[in-house]
């Protein structure tokens, strides 16, 4: 009831995020039940509607990424002192917040069970001529059960995961006490020699595969089948080695930009690029291995005479605007975090301008940096399939 | 409007404001002369922090005028008066709100950075202020890694360091211990009429106000003369106090 109440009065923006959240768990609920219809209307596939299962949970784990990034920039969950005094420490707080994830995507998969259900003509009889009967499985009954099933694991596994990431929150007692743990350095990101090796190796893993026939093991749902399994893992791997070399090469940006006899604007920009690597870094790695994902299937499908699929389009623009919401809302945390420093800076007289050029510089060099990254890998992970 | 006299820094007439309706200053004016040391005393919630903000550009009061060096501050545009503050005014706040990511001298040299002057001037600067304050051997340290009272003369050194024209000091010692707080107050001031700079310094003690060459005292957002609160018996209030709460 409480995070029903904090909702109500909470800022437009606020609202704004959490409506993004309930979208995109709107979206990966519809295709969870997408492959529920697919599985009911067609029995003999059992093996297509089970690797449909399985794509859908690179949308499903985007959507728990940005909910958890959304719990944590929520104002109404923040620590306060006050609040800490009365009893509400971080574990009653990390509670409030699960609730308030789990509401926005209930809210998502009720849409999404509306919208499947209108689709396939169970409210109204078929819309569009019956265009999405056969995917859907129109005509052929959905059990209930699996469909509560499915449509319940977006909304569980985002409270979990939110919940359990502002359970370790620090809570501070008072304002004091707050800012003397903003104090406190963040660490230097040491997993850069890792997430080279990472990426190195699922990139040699892939161009391995690439070498032996085309073969249809692992194939995505709708339209692309020529993907086999070993091509998946190695693009895995570079997923996983750019999210953990994301920290190490922010943390590399921001101390180059802060080198040799810098102004206030190139010291305050690197410093705090430094400082927040660990934060930014991961969701731009993430954001990196999306981006060249989705270069190297464009570059490798989109000549070939099976263009994508609805499902498969609705999946891909659901993980790039989770990840990219999941950047923008943590670069959001972080200048939340460091409000306190920028009123101090102003008081000192620091124009405002300079402020907002340290920020657009400390933008300017992870682009610079990421995105050329983003394009070779891009490159070399569609080079061994095409050439 | 009437032009304040020459030989005053800083001159405030009348400023009234208020916060979202409760009242911070209810008509306070007074005159801050060039080089002196002026004490603001009176008791918590009295407006001393209201009339350093208003005073320093950072607040504009609701009614009232503030002039410096016969400019008048009050009808500056929010651009100017954060040049104002960058360029002739320091700033010594309760806690020392340095810059968690800079190194100390880095934060001394802040406000010439800002300013846009040279890093090696700045950092010329900087140390030979921290050396100044016996902070000299922590310059290179993090504000995490140091003392309060560390930071609060990193703070000092900080206001110093642009040698501005007026530093205002809104309860510098108030996160001290008794100790340290002479000892920094006693750094303040010599260099203050060392240097010729103009220091409005708030504070509740009336033993730190001592170290002042004026006083002025508010109380509920008035210029009183004495700070005399009734005195509070023991008493007071059991037989008044019947309601049940």
């Amino acid at each position: 009831m409480l995070a029903l109440r904090l909702t109500r009065g909470s800022h437009p923006l606020v609202l704004v995020r959490r409506l993004l959240l309930a979208s995109a768990s709107a979206g990966v609920g519809f295709l969870l039940l997408c492959t529920l219809g697919y599985a009911s209307g067609h029995p003999a596939h059992a093996s297509d509607s089970v690797m449909r299962l399985l794509w859908c949970a690179v949308p499903l784990a985007a959507t728990v990424q940005l909910a958890v990034a959304v719990a944590r920039t929520d104002p109404s969950t923040r620590p306060r002192p006050g609040l800490f005094a009365a009893g509400l420490g971080p574990v009653r707080l990390s509670v409030l917040a699960a609730a308030s994830t789990a509401v926005s995507t209930t809210l998502g998969s009720v849409v999404a069970l509306l919208l499947f259900l209108h689709l396939r003509g169970d409210l109204t009889g078929l819309p569009f001529d019956g265009g999405a009967a056969e995917f859907l499985g129109a005509g052929t009954p959905l059990p209930l059960a699996a469909a509560l099933t499915l449509l319940a694991l977006v909304p569980l596994a985002s409270a979990v995961a939110g919940g359990l990431a502002l359970r370790s929150r620090p809570a501070a007692p008072s304002e004091a006490q707050a800012a003397e743990e903003e104090l406190a350095p963040a660490p230097v990101p040491k997993g850069l020699p890792w997430g080279v090796a990472l990426t190195a190796a699922g990139l040699a893993v892939e161009a391995y595969a690439g070498r032996g026939t085309p073969g249809s093991a692992f194939p995505l749902p709708g339209r692309l089948d020529s993907t086999p399994a070993s091509v998946l893992a190695g693009w895995v791997l570079t997923a996983i080695g750019l999210a953990m070399a994301g920290p190490g090469l922010t943390y590399l940006c921001g101390r180059l930009l802060q080198v040799v006899r810098p102004g206030a604007v190139r010291l305050l920009a690197g410093r705090v690029l430094m400082d927040e690597a660990c934060r930014i870094g991961r969701p731009l790695g993430v954001v990196c291995a999306v981006v060249s994902g989705a270069i190297a299937a464009t570059a490798l499908y989109s000549d070939g005479p099976r263009p994508f699929g609805p499902l498969t389009t609705l999946g891909a623009v659901l993980v790039l605007g989770c990840s990219t919401a999941t950047l923008l809302t943590t670069a959001l945390e972080a200048k939340q975090a460091r409000a306190r420093t920028a009123e101090s800076l102003l008081r000192l007289g620091a124009p405002a301008a300079v402020l907002r050029s340290a920020a657009a510089l400390r933008a300017l060099v992870l682009l610079a940096v990421f995105a050329p990254l983003t394009w070779v890998i891009a490159e070399l992970a569609a080079l061994p399939l095409t050439g | 409007m009437v032009a304040p006299p020459d030989n005053d820094v800083l001159w405030a007439r009348s400023l009234q404001h208020s916060h979202n309706g409760s009242p911070g200053l209810g008509g306070v004016s007074l005159g801050v002369r060039d080089g002196e040391i002026l004490a603001v005393t009176g008791p918590r919630g009295s407006g001393k922090t209201t009339l350093l903000h208003c005073l320093s550009g950072q607040l504009v009061p609701q009614e009232g005028e503030v002039w410096f060096n016969s400019v008048p501050v009050h009808t500056m545009g929010p651009r100017m008066r954060e040049q104002l503050r960058r360029d002739r005014f320091g700033w010594i706040a309760a806690d020392p709100q340095l810059v968690p990511e800079l190194t100390t001298w880095e934060n001394a040299a802040l406000p010439l950075l800002l300013r846009g002057v040279s890093h090696r001037a700045a950092k010329k600067a900087a140390t030979e202020w921290l050396e100044r304050l016996d902070i000299g051997p922590l310059a290179k340290k993090r504000p995490h890694a140091l003392l309060q009272a560390q930071r609060q003369r990193i703070s000092v050194a900080r206001a110093l360091t642009a040698s501005p024209t007026v530093i205002f000091a809104d309860e510098p010692t108030a996160s001290l211990h008794v100790t340290e707080r002479a000892l920094l107050l006693r750094t303040l001031t010599t260099a203050a009429r060392s240097h010729g700079i103009t220091v409005v310094l708030a504070t509740h003690d009336a033993e730190i106000a001592k170290l002042a060459d004026r006083t002025v005292a508010l109380l509920d957002g008035r210029r009183v003369t004495t700070v005399a609160l009734p005195a509070a018996s023991d008493t007071e209030g059991r037989s008044a106090c019947s309601l049940s709460v």
